[in-house]
């Protein structure tokens, strides 16, 4: 491409440099209540580096810009070469986070929950409030079991584990235990290789062929998209696999509309193609795998080509080329989305497609492997997180609940009974399935305290809320489960209002009990949220980073010096140190050991339609969609629905449709679109504000097969929710 | 001198949009870019295809044409720029403008559009925009010169490019293969 002349411009600036920005900046702040004073004392334009925390593949690292003190711009780091000096969407609206007039200010305490009472209270009266509440309970039940902690990935942050750090410095209590997004995934790894490893992303353009499989990174990795795109223009062929056809697939050579929760029965299929073909790749398996020999027998005596067409919905000629292409083609990659394991199901297709990379010799090269998310860089000291428990504390250890039962499991629990929540970086209101059930739980405590930004359903059904502080708010150190990058988080404006940060509310809160019980919570009551940070690192991180202090990461993010090729020294974590085709320690979890078909879950008669419930562009969980500057490209949620089975039910588009079965209903308007199958209909999930949407409202909490070996509980089977619609 | 958006590498992401929003921390209902997707039944197979747009810097623009305090001015390098100091918020120009670009601020009574980040180009950066697109879908091209063939002038959903003569161009989406289950 032409380079543009720049000398071109530079006449006529002078004419125009008035006008620009007018429409800008220092007006929103007004409009927000603060006053520019209130902000900071600094003077002059700065520029500080920070890290996106969310719960995202792409941990962004940002270069913030403060002008007398307040935020006036985010920018990507172009020293990060995997987010390439952009954000997303999300990323670009942070101001508007940061300086939105909906902002929790103050510590408030509700006079009746969900009543939406509130009553500004002083910090000092909050920690009151909530000490006197937990000494109580101590003292009644004589221990601090009955105290349930719900945190999660809100925010992502290592600091941020300091919330847990802060339960167990009062005693032993109640833990939301496992994870909603990835476990039966996990564990499906876990079983084959002895734990996640991915290739650096950055790795994706080396591959030939990319089967992108049940994976949405144009709307949920924005920043491998690119790379994504540059393997094709360099040749590589994308074929994305999935129930719907999503941007990425849209975007793909090739896009086969799998039946739901069937991927399983397509990998052996294609399984059975290679063997019989003999495209494996007996060298590799010879040398790296166990059980191989068994799994081809499962495949000879079990599974065929034809079979895997009338499960899959595939035709059988699609199903053999998809094989032969994969085999043929090397390195051939594989990226295993966590939508495809969110099914009862997913755990073991999981393990079928880690398979088929495994038989071709394709794990443990650049441009090969079955990639699905990495734990490598998380080596810190949890030093926030590690609390001893006070003396003599009662009880054997923390009580873990299920995150993905939530409500029930809270409603059930026993001996003691749970009496009080504390909420931070989650939402369950919003997020869990069985909404209903959450309320109870919610309605049934004598005492709910939510830390976070904005009003959002779990904090209107606290009795205290606590104001936490934004990332450019704070100090903080971010690593990716996907890509291989540590970022900094520097402080960059001083905290707006009241806000706190989690560990300072845990040191102030500390104090408190310390003042009202001596020797009751062992959290320390001071510190320098700086110094925090550094304690965080040691010299395993150092190493594998190349850097000799914490502080050099304040010229930028760094990337870790090695094992961007996942397993490529071929030293499987499994107990044998080989790749588990038969894994003895998946039969321990009660699975059955080969990656054999597990039946998919399939519509009943009553409610015929499957209602997938995926993430969408503008948000991730309740996070984002809030804002205005989002409100302004969308603000209301919506249904897709197939223009056969929208015609089939007299269903128009922008028509309210009811989607509704057993649990609970939801209504809202209709998106024709040829995007979804007809047995499918799509809601995307998310938190509109002052809206009473929630999807989850018809989702069951139906575990998913897998998660508990490595996450301590089962995954949620979300995409499993079988609903009817109707006109309304 | 105006845009080039590769509707193939474009995933609708939005970032392009949001990161002007950012440069320029606009009202919330004021977008200088929007991001639009192409109604699906456009080509052979439904596909998700959007279409990123600013202001089109038109040869012809019909914004400076109608408005009666000549807030607007072209620039030689083609930038059409509107000068919010002279504008009266009249709207003409809105009214003018067939592709909806001048945006109304309700705060200032005044209308605001994309200058083609001209202060950025003037000192050598790239637009707010194309620099945060993640897919690299979207550039400022100086189209006199530009040689490169496989640009169209319009695709669909974009009105008649006749009337104002923009100078954007676009690269069409390549429709992938699809299997169907309602085939
Ligand atoms: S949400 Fe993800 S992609 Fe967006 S800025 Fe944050 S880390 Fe980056
Ligand atoms: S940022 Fe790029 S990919 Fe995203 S909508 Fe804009 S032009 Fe399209
Ligand atoms: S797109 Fe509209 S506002 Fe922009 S130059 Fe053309 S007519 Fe004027
Ligand atoms: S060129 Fe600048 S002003 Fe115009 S749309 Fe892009 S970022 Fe906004």
């Amino acid at each position: 491409m032409k380079e543009i002349s720049r000398r071109s411009f530079l006449k006529g600036t002078a004419a125009t440099g008035a006008a620009l920005g007018l429409s800008g900046s220092f007006y929103n702040f007004l409009f927000s209540g603060l006053e520019p004073a209130q902000a900071s004392d600094e003077t002059g334009i700065q520029k500080f580096q920070n890290a996106c925390p969310r719960n995202c593949y792409d941990t962004c690292s940002i270069l913030s810009t403060v002008e007398n003190g307040i935020l006036t711009k985010v920018e990507g780091n172009p020293q990060n070469t995997f987010t390439r000096g952009r954000l997303c969407a999300k990323g670009y609206t942070y101001t508007r986070r940061v300086y939105s007039p909906d902002r929790i200010k103050y510590p408030m305490r509700q006079n009746g929950r969900g009543s939406g009472n509130w009553e500004r209270i002083s910090w000092d009266e909050a920690y009151t409030l909530i000490a006197k509440n937990i000494l109580k309970i101590k003292k009644e039940y004589g221990s601090t079991l009955p105290i349930c902690l719900n945190k999660y990935s809100g925010n992502f942050d290592i600091m941020h584990y300091g919330i847990e750090g802060m339960l167990s410095s009062f005693g032993n209590t109640s833990r939301a235990t496992g994870t909603p997004c990835w476990p039966a995934g996990i564990d499906s790894q876990t079983f084959d290789m002895g734990t996640i490893v991915n290739n650096d992303p950055e790795d994706l353009v080396n591959s030939k062929y990319l089967i992108l499989w049940g994976v949405n990174p144009a709307w949920t990795s924005v920043h491998s998209m690119y790379f994504v795109q540059e393997a094709q223009r360099r040749g590589c062929k994308i074929v994305a696999i999935d129930p719907v056809l999503t941007q990425t697939a849209s975007k793909a050579d090739l896009y086969l509309q799998i039946k739901p929760s069937t991927d399983g029965a397509l990998a052996l299929g294609m399984a059975r193609y290679i063997l019989d073909h003999n495209l494996i790749d007996a060298k590799w398996l010879m040398n790296n795998a166990l059980g191989y020999n068994e799994f081809f027998d499962y495949l000879k005596n079990n599974i065929t080509t034809d079979w895997a067409a009338e499960k899959t919905g595939l035709p059988k000629n699609v199903i053999e080329t998809l094989a032969r292409e994969y085999a043929t083609a090397k390195p051939a990659n594989i990226w295993i989305g966590y939508g495809m394991q969110r099914h009862a199901n997913g755990g073991q297709n999981v393990r079928a497609i880690d398979a088929l990379a495994a038989i071709t010799g394709n794990i443990g090269k650049s441009g090969g492997g079955a990639q699905y998310a990495h734990l490598e860089t998380w080596g810190f000291n949890y030093h926030a997180m590690v609390q001893n428990k006070p003396a003599g504390s009662a009880g054997s250890g923390d009580r873990a609940i299920n995150i993905n039962n939530f409500g029930a499991e809270v409603l059930a629990a026993k001996e003691p009974p749970i009496k009080m929540l504390w909420i931070a970086c989650r939402n369950p209101m919003s997020q869990d399935p069985e909404t209903s059930v959450v309320k109870k739980a919610f309605e049934a405590m004598d005492f709910v305290v939510t830390a976070d930004q904005f009003f959002n359903p779990s904090v209107a059904m606290s009795d205290i809320v606590l104001p936490v502080t934004t990332i450019f708010e704070t100090w903080g150190v971010n690593v990716s489960y996907w890509h291989y990058w540590l970022c900094l988080n520097q402080q960059a404006i001083k905290p707006m209002y009241e806000s706190k940060n989690d560990i300072q509310i845990a040191m102030e809160l500390s104090k408190k009990m310390n003042e009202l019980e001596p020797g009751s919570c062992t959290f320390p009551t001071s510190g320098d949220l700086k110094d925090w940070v550094g304690k965080e690192f040691n010299t395993g991180i150092y190493n594998q980073f190349g850097i000799s202090d914490w502080k050099e990461l304040e010229k930028g993010p760094v990337k870790t010096k090695a094992g961007h090729v996942a397993w490529q020294d071929g030293k499987f974590r499994t107990s044998s140190g080989k790749y588990e085709i038969w894994s003895e320690e998946a039969k321990k979890f009660g699975h059955l050991p080969l990656p054999v078909y597990r039946e998919e879950l399939k519509p009943a008669n009553e409610y015929p339609y499957r209602c997938i419930s995926p993430h969408w562009k503008l948000n991730i969980h309740s996070q984002f969609q809030n804002l205005d500057w989002m409100q302004a490209i969308n603000n209301a949620p919506f249904i897709e629905i197939h223009p056969e089975t929208a015609q089939k039910m007299g269903i128009q588009e922008k028509d309210n449709v009811k989607m509704y079965n057993d649990l609970g209903y939801i209504v809202l308007p209709a998106k024709i679109t040829e995007t979804v199958a007809q047995d499918i209909v799509v809601v995307y999930e998310a938190w509109y504000k002052d809206k009473n949407f929630n999807v989850n409202y018809t989702v069951k909490a139906l575990p998913a097969d897998m998660g508990k070996k490595a996450t301590g509980m089962p995954g949620m089977a979300f995409h499993d929710n079988f609903v009817n619609i109707a006109k309304v | 001198m105006g845009f080039l958006v590769d509707a193939e590498r474009c995933i609708g992401c939005h970032a392009c949009e949001m990161a002007c929003k950012n440069e320029y921390q606009s009202e919330p209902n004021v977008r200088w870019r929007k991001v639009y997707p192409i109604n699906e039944t456009e080509y052979s197979l439904p596909e998700r295809n959007h279409l990123s747009l600013a202001c089109n810097h038109c040869e012809k623009p019909e914004c400076l044409r109608v408005c009666p305090v000549r807030a607007y001015t072209k620039r030689e390098d083609g930038i059409v720029i509107h000068d919010q100091g002279r504008c009266i918020g009249c709207k003409m120009c809105a009214m003018a403008c067939p592709y909806e670009v001048p945006q109304y601020n309700v705060r200032l009574k005044k209308m605001e559009k994309c200058n083609l980040c001209d202060g950025r180009l003037d000192q050598g950066l790239k637009t707010a925009c194309e620099a945060a697109c993640p897919v690299e879908a979207l550039s400022v091209i100086d189209f006199n010169g530009f040689t490169k063939y496989g640009f169209v002038i319009a695709l669909p959903g974009f009105p008649d490019p006749s009337i104002t003569k923009p100078t954007t161009r676009f690269i069409k989406p390549r429709i992938g293969a699809q299997v169907r289950r309602d085939q």
